[in-house]
């Protein structure tokens, strides 16, 4: 963590330096905690980033701390804002260990208000061949928990229990989504978005989530007073610029 | 249950572009134990990819390919070759990602070479995510069975032929969860056993799969009638 802390800095430098035309990963971070013991960082320095597109990093990666957890990911983010893709949890251990991992983004520019949607599935795999796997919500909350600023604004899979019992089995689960179809109404938000998983995973198991958290700006009422506008002045352009014939308006 | 012919799907030519990536021989492997062969419509790499000795029977891999916006990561796929109880497995979980601007192919075979005197009992599955990143419809598609467990290319079980799922801008979707366990297989391994993923993405998609494929010698008729009377001896004994 306090590498995690020294690093920051330069992070957010280069982050900034996007705005100032400079193409640069934004820094997209995890955390990790296994029963209370945390580590994490920059994903960018636990793996790879590509850039994909004008906007959108790939992020691929793993992690293992001394807690006897494995941790893979690869995520596609874009500061705009969204945040999706697979992360794969181990317990090497030879108990059950409960898990909170956070994936945090930095968006730019800030939201004055947003429209939000999420989803998540996952596959629970008895990785030791032990006859049994077994992932649970930690005390019954929300498995997926979709932030804003640090902030809860949306939970998925409350109370879940997902298991396997035959050996080197695995079951595949759908976590439910919301704002889909219609994204849902969601806060301003200025710094950050994110996701949490938090879980309780058996001994020697493995569990992949996919997951997205997508977060649209609404427009400002002004800048939907000018659209409409817009819309009514090349709506009154096209009619006047056209000939009406038998078979319907026609371009002159 | 009887072997179906090996399916072409890796010539030899891929197999060498692809290159095998082996690990350091350990005493129960046979040397390049752990292979993972790409082949993509993408074009051709280097897989990377690190393995670790976990025991003398045990290994764990980590790794990635990419080319031309497509990549392939796996993590944690853990082998294990017991020769000594005619055993193994292989279990892990990969992560399939089209960036380029149009659909690939993928063809991924991860391999262990060994051998085990049969007849064995085997047991496997396979379940995963499908998710598109795109701000199109995105499809995942299979052209034939998309999950093969195979002994000596010999196809031992198939599941998701002719898989489609379609899926909407950003949305997850659950590919749900097929498993067999302990039907019988007559022949033993001589060269090696492998899990083979046979997929179509469309551009932005991704696929996770998380998969496991185990077999276990049966014991001879001969063993079982001997583990039968020392049981009943045993039984003898304590009564008296």
């Amino acid at each position: 963590m306090k590498c995690f802390c020294s690093i920051s800095a330069s992070a957010s430098l280069l982050f900034a330096s996007s705005a100032l035309g400079t193409v640069s990963a934004p820094p997209f971070s995890f955390s990790l905690a296994a029963d209370g013991i945390a580590g994490g960082g920059y994903a960018a320095d636990f793996g790879s980033v590509v850039q994909t597109a004008p906007t959108e990093w790939l992020f691929q990666g793993s992690y293992q701390g001394n807690t006897g957890t494995r941790l893979a990911w690869i995520y596609l983010v874009d500061p705009d804002p969204f945040v999706t893709g697979t992360f794969t949890v181990t317990n090497e251990t030879s108990a059950s260990r409960d898990y909170v991992l956070d994936f945090s983004l930095p968006i730019s520019p800030p939201l004055a208000a947003s429209l939000l949607s999420g989803q998540v599935s996952g596959t629970l795999t008895d990785s030791n061949g032990s006859g049994s796997a077994l992932m649970t919500s930690t005390n019954g909350g929300f498995v997926y928990s979709a932030l804003a600023d640090d902030s809860f604004v949306q939970g998925l899979m409350a109370n879940a229990f997902q298991q396997v019992t035959s050996a080197s089995g695995t079951t595949s689960f759908s976590g439910g989504a919301f704002g889909f179809p219609e994204p849902v109404p969601g806060p301003a938000i200025n710094s950050t978005i994110g996701i949490r998983f938090a879980f309780t995973l058996s001994a020697g198991d493995s569990v992949s989530f996919s997951s997205v958290f997508v977060a649209n700006p609404i427009p400002a009422p002004s800048v939907l007073i000018v659209c409409g506008l817009l819309g009514l002045g090349s709506r009154k352009r096209g009619t006047d610029g056209a000939t009406r014939t038998d078979s319907g308006l026609k371009r002159s | 249950m009887t072997p179906s012919p090996p399916t072409a799907l890796v010539t030899k030519a891929s197999l060498l572009a692809g290159l095998l990536v082996c690990g350091p021989a350990l005493g129960a492997f046979d040397p390049g134990g752990f292979t993972i062969v790409i082949v993509s419509t993408a074009g051709n790499a280097t897989p990377t990819n690190t393995v670790t000795p976990i025991s003398n029977t045990l290994w764990s891999a980590t790794g990635g390919w990419s080319t031309g916006g497509a990549s392939v990561s796996w993590t944690n796929n853990t082998q294990g070759w017991n020769p000594a109880t005619n055993s193994g497995f292989t279990n892990g979980n990969f992560v399939v990602r089209n960036e380029s601007a149009s659909a690939q192919d993928y063809s991924i075979t991860i391999g262990m070479m060994g051998s085990a005197a049969g007849p064995l009992t085997v047991s496997g599955s396979v379940g995963g995510q499908f998710l598109n990143t795109s701000f199109g419809l995105g499809s995942l598609t299979s052209v034939g069975p998309l999950w093969e467990a195979r002994a000596d290319n010999n196809v031992v079980r198939s599941e998701l032929n002719n898989a489609l799922f379609v899926a909407q801008p950003f949305q997850v979707m659950s590919l749900g969860d097929f498993g067999f366990d302990n039907p019988f297989y007559e022949v033993s391994v001589t060269g090696s056993v492998s899990l083979r993923f046979s997929v179509r993405l469309s551009a932005g998609g991704e696929a996770s799969f998380t998969s496991t494929f185990a077999f276990q010698a049966v014991p001879a008729p001969g063993a079982v009638a001997l583990i039968a009377l020392a049981g009943a001896f045993g039984r003898r004994r304590r009564r008296r």
